[in-house]
């Protein structure tokens, strides 16, 4: 292959001309492991017991309720609006909530990790 | 109030260093961060190269696929020949996935790009050890991939790996205390490390996945979201150095929010942050007066065309016209019949009375055609001024001052009512779209209860007011914007505009549309790491994880780590950090206990001269692992010291028996 020739002919001096990454998927489509799927192969294996891997040292979740702050402004919002699910914090931002097209709205939910129906 | 520009640094590609002979296996010190990656020698003052972690692959063009000859590969940038990062933004890949190496194919192409800008050219092979920092509790299969690439690509004699914060707390500076608390603050993760008598207390470290990379792109989405016509002018790199340039965290958030709701501190501290744009030069530049101009030289070009053709076409007839009149004469004058019949089928005419009517029609075009020549020219002197609309807007005169105002306010009143009335009507119609509203519900109740109607005493129609019901059920709620009101709001804002020209909103300065006003989002985004949920991750923050990492701890212990907590990586650069973990720390601890927070100076380097050091000392030579380790112990095997993880050999996977 031509392409690959030339390949060859970048490789920097002082790299060892014979190594592949033997581990290279052979199939293109396919990237590397991801470390999600890096984790829980490391996970599945039978580990001694006292053993601590990348993910036995997660944050624990949070114990503190969480305060609920204006979408917009990011003032404390004691309000929601219910036909958007926008939190707000005065009735100034809920006039200009009122306008905000549909991909903002959604924008801003997505970023708060509330765009799911379920939650 | 200072208006902010932005700076929009772009990298400077780095040079080849001279590969020197007294640089004979000198170990190479890299630190691997998952932004950052600095690499130098072990004797170097400060490290030599310092680039961003990312390689831009162009693709290929589909169309080329298929052609034989030899294909020129789109040419691979890495590091800092990346000039400017948004132009490539999406062709960009790292060997990170969070903060662990796992895309080994871009590890490669960084080393070439660190090894071959060090200067190195010896011939299948790099003589000297690597000290190299690797994440907090590295999977091993990441590290057997690195330590396979690094013996068996670039022959390198040994490798010693680290983690970054252990190197620059221990060996960054002169004397490390033996118990601390490192809050080591990375570009995709936080850990929060105890150190007790010296030794890394993995067992109780914490780590949140939240960090910088998280409080850029939170940054850069809400100030999209609050300007969505400067999405594309608001880019990551954009989001990154405000970050770095007037962010900082606020000691008390609440406290913060409740100063940034009053008007005029927010009018005092608001930041204005110049996005850059270029004046539109469309027909504006041309005044009302050349527009004018230019369209009476238009109209003037037309007549003048129309008058030649008029002429032309004249011209044409009358000739015509003395040629038909002497076949007339040949007939009625000298009456010569043989030459008639032969003149009448030469032209085309079948008999005499053709010819006469051909010879009136001519004679009535002709005619015409002079009157219009004369009305044309008419026309031309006294050239008619259409009557303008503003003139007529300026007849109305005032008797002061006070009654254009109340004239002017009126008309605002008015255009605003027809403003707000449209709105809720497209309001009224989004809610019915929808089913879970209450006019929506309402609509549909109608609906059902006029289906229901029993058909035995149906007197629906009698009267004029059963037909309203459909007006109330159809989607445009009974009233839509009507042409009439289309037409007022016209009128009003031209009146407006006459009277009132300081109106207009659109008529703000160009620089000043394309600012940004940036108040409570600089502590806002910062704010992310202490409070995950405002992007909607489940994990405690900052201090909480603090407390929880440090409850897991007798209370002596808990003493000797509150008693030196210290803060590394780029991201304690910003300001108010310090202040606000102490403060947080304080009022979880118990009353007059001792509490100290340090930030590392120097703390994006830290790591890597840390490395530096150690690679000076003899732990170094004793714990590298050399290539017969390698070979020898498996590709994950580690010698552990002070500053590196704990090494645990991969268990053999055990085939699972079935039993029956």
């Amino acid at each position: 292959m031509n392409s690959e020739e030339s390949k060859v002919e970048s490789r920097p001096v002082f790299k060892c001309s014979s190594f592949i990454n033997a581990n290279k998927p052979a199939n293109k489509k396919r990237a590397w492991k991801s470390l999600k799927q890096i984790i829980s192969t490391e996970r599945s294996l039978p580990w001694p017991e006292d053993h601590i891997h990348y993910s036995s040292i997660n944050a624990p979740p949070s114990f503190l309720p969480a305060e609920k702050f204006s979408d917009l402004s990011g003032l404390p919002a004691p309000y929601t609006d219910p036909q958007t699910r926008l939190r707000f914090a005065n009735k100034e931002e809920y006039s200009t909530l009122l306008t905000l097209p549909m991909d903002i709205t959604a924008g801003y939910l997505a970023l708060r990790g509330a765009s799911s129906i379920v939650g | 109030m200072d208006v902010i520009e932005f700076q929009d640094v772009k990298c400077v590609p780095d040079v080849v260093h001279t590969y020197t002979d007294d640089l004979n296996s000198i170990p190479i010190v890299i630190d691997n961060g998952s932004y950052y990656c600095r690499a130098g020698w072990s004797t170097s003052e400060e490290p030599l190269l310092i680039f961003k972690n990312l390689i831009a692959k162009p693709r290929k063009e589909r169309s080329k696929k298929d052609t034989n000859e030899v294909i020129q590969a789109p040419p691979l940038q890495v590091g800092n020949d990346i000039i400017n990062i948004e132009a490539v933004r999406f062709q960009l890949k790292t060997q990170f996935d969070r903060n662990v190496v796992t895309h080994f194919e871009a590890q490669e192409h960084l080393f070439d790009y660190t090894f071959s800008h060090l200067g190195i050219d010896t011939d299948k092979c790099i003589p000297h050890p690597i000290v190299m920092t690797e994440p907090y509790l590295n999977p091993n299969s990441s590290r057997q991939l690195m330590s396979e690439l690094l013996f068996e690509c670039y022959n390198v004699p040994s490798i010693c790996y680290g983690i970054d914060s252990l190197f620059a707390y221990n060996f960054s500076q002169s004397e490390p205390s033996n118990d601390a608390l490192i809050i080591s603050m990375g570009y995709h993760t936080i850990h929060v490390i105890p150190i007790i008598d010296n030794e890394t207390n993995f067992e109780n470290t914490r780590r949140i996945n939240t960090g910088g990379f998280h409080v850029i792109s939170f940054l850069h989405r809400i100030l999209q979201l609050k300007y969505p016509a400067h999405t594309n002018a608001i880019t990551l790199s954009r989001a990154e150095e405000l970050l770095h340039s007037i962010c900082s965290i606020a000691t008390d958030y609440r406290e913060e929010l409740k100063r940034w709701n009053d008007v005029d501190y927010y009018e005092k501290n608001i930041k204005k942050i110049q996005l850059p744009y270029s004046v539109a030069s469309t027909s504006s530049t041309l005044t009302a007066e050349q527009q004018k101009e230019r369209k009476k030289e238009l109209a003037r070009r037309l007549t003048e065309i129309n008058a030649r053709r008029r002429g032309e076409r004249l011209a044409e007839d009358e000739e015509k016209l003395v040629k038909l009149q002497e076949i007339y004469e040949l007939w009625e004058v000298h009456n010569d019949a043989e030459e008639f019949e032969y003149a009448l089928g030469e032209n085309g005419f079948e008999s005499s009375d053709e010819l006469e009517k051909s010879i009136n029609l001519l004679k009535m075009r002709i005619k015409k055609t002079k009157q219009k020549i004369l009305a044309a020219n008419s026309a031309e002197e006294l050239p008619e001024e259409p009557p303008n609309k503003q003139q007529k807007l300026n007849k109305i005169v005032f008797e002061n001052e006070k009654a254009m105002h109340s004239y002017v306010q009126n008309a605002k009143k008015l255009r605003q009512d027809i403003l707000s009335k449209k709105l809720s009507r497209k309001q009224k119609k989004q809610d019915m779209a929808k089913r879970r509203t209450a006019a929506g519900q309402e609509r549909m109740r109608i609906i059902s209860q006029l289906a229901r109607k029993e058909k035995g005493n149906d007197d629906f129609g009698m009267r004029d007011e059963d037909w309203d019901i459909y007006k109330t059920i159809s989607r445009d709620g009974g009233d839509s914007d009507s042409e009439a009101e289309n037409e007022k709001l016209l009128e009003l804002e031209e009146v407006i505009k006459t009277y009132d020209p300081t109106d207009d909103a659109d008529s703000l300065a160009p620089a000043e549309a394309y600012q940004l006003h940036i108040g409570i989002e600089m502590y806002r985004a910062p704010e992310l790491l202490f409070k995950p949920y405002m992007i909607g991750s489940g994990e405690a923050g900052l201090s909480e994880v603090i407390g929880y990492v440090l409850k897991l701890f007798s209370p002596e212990d808990q003493l000797k780590l509150a008693g030196n907590v210290i803060i590394t990586g780029t991201l304690s650069q910003l300001p108010g950090l310090k202040k606000r973990i102490l403060t947080d720390l304080i009022s979880i601890r118990p009353f007059h206990s001792i509490t100290n927070v340090t930030i590392m100076p120097n703390a994006s380097l830290a790591p890597w001269h840390g490395a530096k050091a150690f690679s000076n000392t003899e732990i170094c030579k004793n714990f590298s692992i050399t290539k017969r380790d390698y070979e020898e112990l498996g590709g994950d095997y580690l010698k552990h010291h002070i500053a590196s993880n704990w090494y645990t050999p991969t268990p053999k996977e055990q085939l699972v028996e079935v039993d029956n």
